[in-house]
């Protein structure tokens, strides 16, 4: 079985600006969402007090909320977890006005009192000092920067310095993506949409570099006249490859974001917008960039150092 | 390559048959343990606290609180030795903030002297700041920078050590305590089934103290001193140590020179809120501090069946407390921890014995006494903090939630899996079953490796393997994509093989090298979680490039030359 008889011929490079408005619109709008109505950093993030419940009967959110209005333990937020029948709800409080530590010996045997002690468990409780949640953040961002630069670097040693800024981009790029549409849904990021953000990163870098793999094999045919011929075949001949590698990957995403529990269906949703904009970006985005890059290449000539 | 599956597979054992879990469920009948159990490694596979509930704590360990005591301590040598010498100073304080310590002297040549002792006996550990003789003679030391940072770097080890003593003696499996810089302190607790009290057993600063009750206030003057300066000062009703200090500065020139008040709880059982406050006016010396002491026990007592704690005291802690009860007989002796007054009761006569009871809150039920007593022995046992311990994060996971995600995100992977399984042999025939074999092996080798390295499997860490595996499918699907090219251009089947891999292996190799280098950067430089996604993407892309690349070929090398197969079914 096979997706193309013959090695099909997309018209990509052709279409290459309009690929480009259509991304510039896409992050833009994606920037736009996260300086205007900005995440929504998870208490990992953020510092404060988060507790999860699950409750014995149906609890409205409204219900929950007047309960710790009248325990005046500051700024709260009740959110439902996961579907209706999961019964469970997450109380937030960003700054708790008394010790945090007791935040929990407080609150549970009023949810008791109100709902019932049997089948009332407290399945979460995380404290995290606003120190830490800083330092978290930080620390993530300067790990995920400087791992950006390794790989720039590694891969302008492998291929040469016109590949790497289109590889970067083009990650760039899909974060951004997937940070904005978790702007739009106001979905909570944290730690583990993290690290979907880091497999995001890895998995864009893969596609990439499998399509410039074979633009490297045909560099002895590269010419300033042939290169966006060139271009244009190598993504083609990968196509059928890209497309196996990519649907599969996304129907297990699929899968998990219908079957998974709650915890991993925000993962699989932030997995999900990642291949795609993984496998589109790289011929959106990196290769374009490349070619720019070559066609500018008599002025950065004295960076590259070898002639491609 | 037979010999790695194997080995693999044998450091899996203990993992799927739970054999941790069943040798510690035997230790605890003190069944005997099969003999099989010692083929194979002890530990299985960690899962992390996500995956299976539990606590995880940053603290803070407050360093300068135990640069304070030990300033304090030299004070107190230092007073000593000049006291030897006839020398007491007129007045001493040391500074908050910059740990300095301030001397003044009623004569020129007092100063003088405790210059020359300092400058002799306490070289290492003091300097001189400055001294003068006008308008009264005055001295000041610091810290020697050195003597300091030793110090500091001190206090933080013994925090991490009681508390790693502690945790071990209350008995959990597979607790971690580990230091993460220069001051904080990360505590691991598994499946830990009552968070509340595992948190305070190591948070417990475990100060014991001996002070005399004063009587030199009638307790309803001191209630009604209490009352006023709270309503004067706009304080709280509270009773942490910080209120009580607070309290305790406002009142200092209304209470009798050399008390201090400090507070008897009663605690409601089930929120563990205040319920009932008795102050007590005490001497500000201590006379028996936790040092002095040798054992704690709990015990129950014969006549009421209650469970108390019994103190048995070292001969320098049994001698001060025979001289101590024996001048004081009739006053009350408040037996103090970590600044609240456990119990107050009258001192009948002079103990000589060394030995001392701790009575326990009267309002709890039986069951609470004696963990209550159980937790106070084992905080005393070990020996009191250095210096308290400060929340920075803490996370507390049930063990159904745990256990819940686990099951929905395995069933749901397995799914996943299968499918893309099905796919590959659908897709790509035989060969395609090779693949689903090479991936089969590579994440069973992921798994074996982090069992054998004792590397912990977080959600985070899930999502690695997720990563690795789908780069693995990807190696293969490459491989194959190039085989079918060659075949198509009417190469041998060997041929094609033999350049199908030659071709695809670069790229395998760039795109598994650049993430790994991203892999080892987030692991160099990103905290807990990020750390966990990062070691299992290496160790996965690591066997990736061993299943993808080479065992696959050696299948194929197999079948085309010694079955001399002629056509491949791909």
């Amino acid at each position: 079985m096979r997706i193309f008889k013959e090695t099909p011929n997309f018209p990509f490079v052709k279409n290459r600006f309009l690929f480009l408005i259509l991304s510039s619109l896409i992050v833009g709008a994606s920037l736009f969402l996260l300086f205007t109505r900005g995440l929504n950093y998870g208490t990992d993030f953020m510092g404060g007090v988060k507790l999860q419940y699950q409750f014995p009967k149906e609890v409205s959110e409204t219900e929950v909320r007047n309960l710790l209005a009248n325990l005046g333990l500051g700024d709260a937020s009740v959110v439902r977890y996961g579907n209706p029948q999961e019964r469970r709800l997450v109380i937030k409080v960003a700054k708790p006005s008394e010790e945090s530590a007791s935040l929990s010996t407080t609150v549970t045997p009023e949810l008791a009192k109100a709902f019932g002690e049997e089948g009332l468990i407290l399945e979460q409780e995380e404290i995290v000092g606003p120190k830490v949640g800083q330092e978290l953040r930080r620390k993530g961002t300067l790990a995920v920067l400087f791992s950006l630069f390794c790989m720039l670097v590694y891969v302008g040693f492998r291929f040469d310095f016109y590949f790497s800024p289109g590889a970067i981009v083009a990650l760039f790029h899909d974060v951004m993506v997937t940070l904005g549409l978790f702007a739009l849904l106001q979905l909570e990021f944290n730690l583990t949409i993290l690290a979907a953000c880091l497999t995001i990163v890895g998995y864009s870098i893969n596609d990439t570099i499998i399509v410039f793999d074979r633009i490297r094999e045909h560099t002895r045919l590269i010419a300033p006249d042939t290169v966006e011929e060139i271009v244009n075949t190598s993504i083609n001949e990968t196509l059928s490859r890209t497309l196996i590698t990519s649907l599969s990957t996304l129907f297990v995403c699929i899968v998990l974001y219908f079957l998974g529990g709650a915890t991993i269906k925000d993962f699989a949703l932030a997995l999900i917008v990642g291949v795609v904009t993984g496998t589109y970006s790289t011929f959106s985005i990196a290769c374009p960039i490349y070619l720019a890059m070559y066609k500018a290449a008599p002025r950065f000539q004295f960076l590259v150092g070898k002639k491609a | 390559m037979l010999g790695s599956v194997v080995l693999a597979i044998y450091a899996l054992v203990p993992t799927f048959f739970k054999f941790p879990q069943i040798r510690q469920e035997l230790e605890s009948q003190q069944k005997p343990i099969p003999w099989y159990f010692d083929f194979f490694p002890e530990k299985g596979l960690n899962l992390g606290l996500d995956l299976r509930g539990g606590i995880y704590i940053e603290m803070d360990v407050m360093v300068e609180e135990g640069i304070a005591t030990k300033v304090d301590l030299l004070a107190q040598d230092l007073l000593r030795d000049l006291k030897k010498r006839n020398i007491e100073p007129a007045d001493w304080k040391r500074d908050p903030a910059s740990h300095q310590l301030q001397f003044t002297f009623k004569s020129d040549s007092d100063l003088q002297t405790t210059l020359e002792l300092v400058a002799k006996d306490y070289k290492t550990a003091l300097v001189k700041k400055g001294s003068t003789l006008q308008p009264q003679p005055m001295a000041n030391f610091s810290l020697d920078p050195e003597y300091e940072s030793l110090v500091r770097k001190d206090v933080v080890s013994q925090a991490v050590q009681a508390v790693r003593n502690r945790i071990d003696r209350y008995g959990l499996s597979e607790p971690t305590v580990q230091q993460q810089g220069d001051t904080r302190l990360i505590v691991e607790l598994p499946g830990v089934k009552d968070p509340e009290r595992a948190i305070k057993v190591i948070q417990q600063a475990g100060k014991l103290e001996f002070k005399l009750v004063s009587g030199k206030l009638e307790s309803k003057t001191l209630g009604d001193l209490i009352g006023n300066a709270r309503k004067e000062n706009n304080l709280p009703i509270a009773y942490s140590a910080d209120d009580v200090k607070k309290l305790n500065e406002i009142l200092n020139d209304k209470l009798p020179e050399g008390t201090e008040i400090a507070f008897e709880l009663t605690r409601d059982s089930a929120t563990g809120q205040v319920t009932q406050a008795l102050p007590y006016l005490l001497e500000q010396t201590s006379y028996i501090t936790g040092d002095m002491l040798k054992n704690a026990q709990v015990q129950i007592d014969p006549q009421t069946s209650q469970p108390y704690v019994s103190l048995t005291f070292s001969p320098e802690g049994a001698k001060n407390f025979g001289e101590l009860t024996k001048a004081h007989v009739k006053e009350l002796l408040a037996i103090m921890l970590d600044g609240n007054v456990m119990s107050a009761p009258q001192i009948r006569e002079p103990i000589l014995n060394g030995q001392c009871k701790i009575d326990l809150g009267g309002n709890l039920d039986r069951q609470s006494q004696l963990k209550e007593a159980k937790d106070l022995t084992l905080v005393l046992q070990e020996g009191a903090l250095p210096a308290r311990l400060q929340e920075a994060t803490k996370t507390v996971i049930g063990p159904t939630l745990g256990a819940d995600s686990i099951q929905k995100s395995l069933k749901a992977m397995l799914i996943g899996t299968l499918l893309v399984v099905i796919f590959m042999v659908v897709y790509y025939n035989l060969s395609g079953l090779l693949a689903d074999a090479a991936v089969l092996i590579n994440t069973l080798f992921i798994f074996a490796l982090l069992a054998m390295f004792q590397a912990t499997l977080t959600l985070p860490g899930m999502a690695g393997i997720a990563l690795t595996i789908g780069m693995a499918v990807d190696a293969n699907v490459l491989i194959f994509e190039r085989i079918r090219d060659e075949l198509k251009a009417g190469q041998q089947p060997r041929a094609a093989v033999e350049a199908g891999y030659s071709n695809a292996v670069r790229a395998i190799m760039d795109s598994n090298l650049t993430t790994i280098i991203a892999g080892i950067i987030l692991y160099q430089f990103g905290t807990g979680p990020i750390r966990g996604f990062a070691v299992t993407l290496m160790i996965g892309l690591m066997c990736n490039l061993l299943t993808a690349v080479t065992m696959t070929k050696t299948v194929y090398e197999f079948f085309l030359s010694r079955r001399k197969i002629a056509r491949i079914s791909i």
